[in-house]
């Protein structure tokens, strides 16, 4: 798929559940924790989506030695510009699209070391979240932090909508949490609550 | 595992002692040395001779106690730093070729700018590049063309500078380092090669030094051994006999922070034959690139004899290395960047091999490693007990 916006980064290692890109330090779109992004997929048209959990800045013996005294801006900018130290972005898959399909599941395969991941155009999201079948993935997946991402990412969802979309969105999620979360009333009360307080809701 | 760590246990313990006791010796050595430097200290002109002869550190003008403090370091100059890594052509590889990387960085003090990062590759493949004669460019071969190109490198950069203070620095001496058993005319003409780059940067302006990051020379140490035994080169012979040398760098650990030492002469023949006749007669000094009241750092800076004769030069490099060498803590920062730009990773190296692999197979070439390096291939990817 052609691309016009700038890619998050470059795909270090992947699998059918989430995938790792590495980035430079001053990417322009810093990629933030609960961003929808998109990789190509291997077959023509299609491409995989996911949401972005971690963003971590790789550990170096070289910053170190400037971290605790105050540096030249001259070294400031080097390390920041010049240097490869690569952020790590760890992002769930979610989904994925085939011609003009797009579904909510584990895509068939990863995508491959070296391809651009992209963040998604807010078209892109609208499309993709017209469904809420990706909550049970996002939920039930191990070593993420489920709630805040999921929480996260609805408010970047209802953002990419008109302004008088957003609240009916956020309350129709509400209500597909709330069937999902029928036994686990604690954690479902803690997701309205950061969704509700996000946007200023009185009630969802 | 092939290493068994417990028949070194005993080893390395009494090496530990032999090293400690060495200590002892070397800390009384150095007392002497410190008091003959103060005692002989204007020796200098009647020693020069001799100190040739000897193979020691050749006095200059300056006493040989010299020390002089910290110049005031310029609000605005720039160092351009660089270095080189090669991969050696591999006779049991797939192609025969060689890599040469130069890594630099242009770091302008006081502008506020991102420095300048540069990292420029080389593959030498053709005969004309692989061979010189009849024999395969690895070794000290490619060792000159790493350092011809990193100089080659640091003069074109200095060409590009506007005008302003400029300090070009390399990682190790200045001197090439070339092996004798090559025919006079061959190695005469990679010295020349060397020399005519620093023309290049005495021409630009700047000036050029060699940064020796603890330095294991003993040049000023026979010097004075040397004064102290009336200059007789048989004596200090048999008092060197069956034991190391003192490093210089222990007799100038009393250097204070910033402060420089004497001025010296290196007693290299190659200086002495190529460099002097250039007009590049190699001088060098000792300074404390430590910061107030941190432990010494000695570090050993070569440079042109027209950079040791010209005050706003010298004190250029003086300041000059101080200043980065703070910034990252003992060594130029230009110089620490320059090496990572050029070092090639191993995940590096694989890959270039198999971006050669590729490249063979669509020109039509099967590649093939020779048996031992499949072997060793095999039995060095998997683990081992």
């Amino acid at each position: 798929m052609s691309e016009a916006r700038i890619p998050v980064g470059r795909v270090l290692r992947a699998s059918n559940r989430g995938f790792t890109v590495g980035c430079r330090v001053m990417q322009p779109d810093i990629p933030a924790f609960g961003s929808f992004v998109r990789a190509d997929a291997r077959a023509p048209e299609g491409a995989i989506y996911g949401l972005i959990y971690d963003v971590t800045i790789q550990d170096d013996l070289f910053v170190r030695r400037f971290v605790m005294v105050e540096p030249p801006e001259e070294v400031v900018r080097d390390q920041r510009e010049n240097r490869q130290v690569p952020i790590e972005v760890s992002i769930l898959a979610v989904g994925y699209r085939v011609g003009d399909h797009i579904v909510h599941g584990i895509p068939p395969q990863p995508p491959v070391t070296m391809d651009y991941l992209y963040p998604c155009t807010p078209d892109e999201i609208v499309d993709f979240t017209r469904r809420f079948d990706y909550f049970r993935l996002v939920l039930n997946a191990p070593g993420v932090p489920a709630d805040e991402l999921l929480a996260t990412s609805l408010l970047a969802a209802a953002a990419a909508r008109p302004a008088e979309e957003r609240t009916d969105f956020l309350v129709e999620a509400g209500r597909e949490l709330t069937r999902l979360l029928a036994n686990d009333l604690i954690r479902l009360d803690n997701l309205l609550r950061r969704i509700r307080t996000a946007v200023g809701l009185q009630e969802v | 595992m092939t290493l068994r760590l417990n028949r070194l246990t005993l080893p390395v313990e009494r090496m530990a002692e032999v090293l400690a006791t060495r200590e002892e010796d070397f800390a009384r050595r150095m007392r002497e040395a410190r008091a003959w430097r103060r005692a002989y200290a204007d020796r200098g002109a009647t020693l020069r001779e001799v100190a040739r002869e000897a193979n020691a550190a050749i006095p200059t003008e300056e006493p040989l106690d010299t020390v002089v403090p910290l110049p005031p370091i310029p609000e605005r100059f720039t160092v351009i730093g660089a270095d080189g890594s090669t991969i050696p052509p591999d006779r049991h590889g797939a192609a025969l070729y060689y890599v040469i990387n130069i890594g630099s960085l242009v770091y302008r003090h006081g502008s506020g700018e991102t420095p300048e990062a540069h990292s420029i590759p080389h593959l030498g493949y053709t005969e004309e590049e692989l061979f010189e004669g009849t024999t395969l460019v690895s070794g000290n071969l490619l060792d000159v063309r790493r350092d011809q190109a990193e100089v080659n490198h640091l003069a074109e950069l200095v060409e590009q500078e506007p005008e302003g203070p400029t300090l070009a620095l390399v990682d190790g001496t200045l001197l090439l380092w070339v092996l004798e058993n090559l025919p006079l005319d061959t190695r005469k003409k990679k010295v020349q090669r060397y020399l005519d780059a620093l023309t290049r940067v005495q021409k630009g302006k700047a000036a050029v030094a060699g940064f020796i990051s603890r330095p294991r020379h003993a040049e000023v140490s026979r010097l004075l051994l040397l004064a102290h035994l009336d200059g007789n080169t048989e004596k200090v012979q048999e008092a060197e006999r069956g034991r190391l040398p003192l490093p210089d760098r222990v007799i100038f650990a009393d250097l204070p922070p910033g402060g420089r030492s004497a001025l010296f002469t290196s007693p290299s023949s190659i200086n002495h034959t190529y460099y002097e006749p250039a007009g590049h007669e190699v001088w060098f000094f000792y300074v404390n690139v430590a910061a107030e009241e941190e432990d010494p750092v000695i570090a050993r800076i070569e440079v042109p004899v027209w950079v040791a004769r010209s005050p706003d030069l010298l004190s250029l490099v003086h300041a000059g290395v101080v200043a980065q060498s703070r910034i990252a803590g003992g060594y130029p920062y230009a110089l620490a960047r320059a090496d990572e730009l050029a070092y090639i990773s191993g995940p590096e190296r694989q890959r270039l091999q198999e971006m050669v692999e590729t490249a063979l197979l669509r020109a039509g070439l099967m590649p093939s490693p020779s048996p031992k390096a499949f072997y060793k291939s095999m039995t060095r990817s998997g683990r081992r007990w």
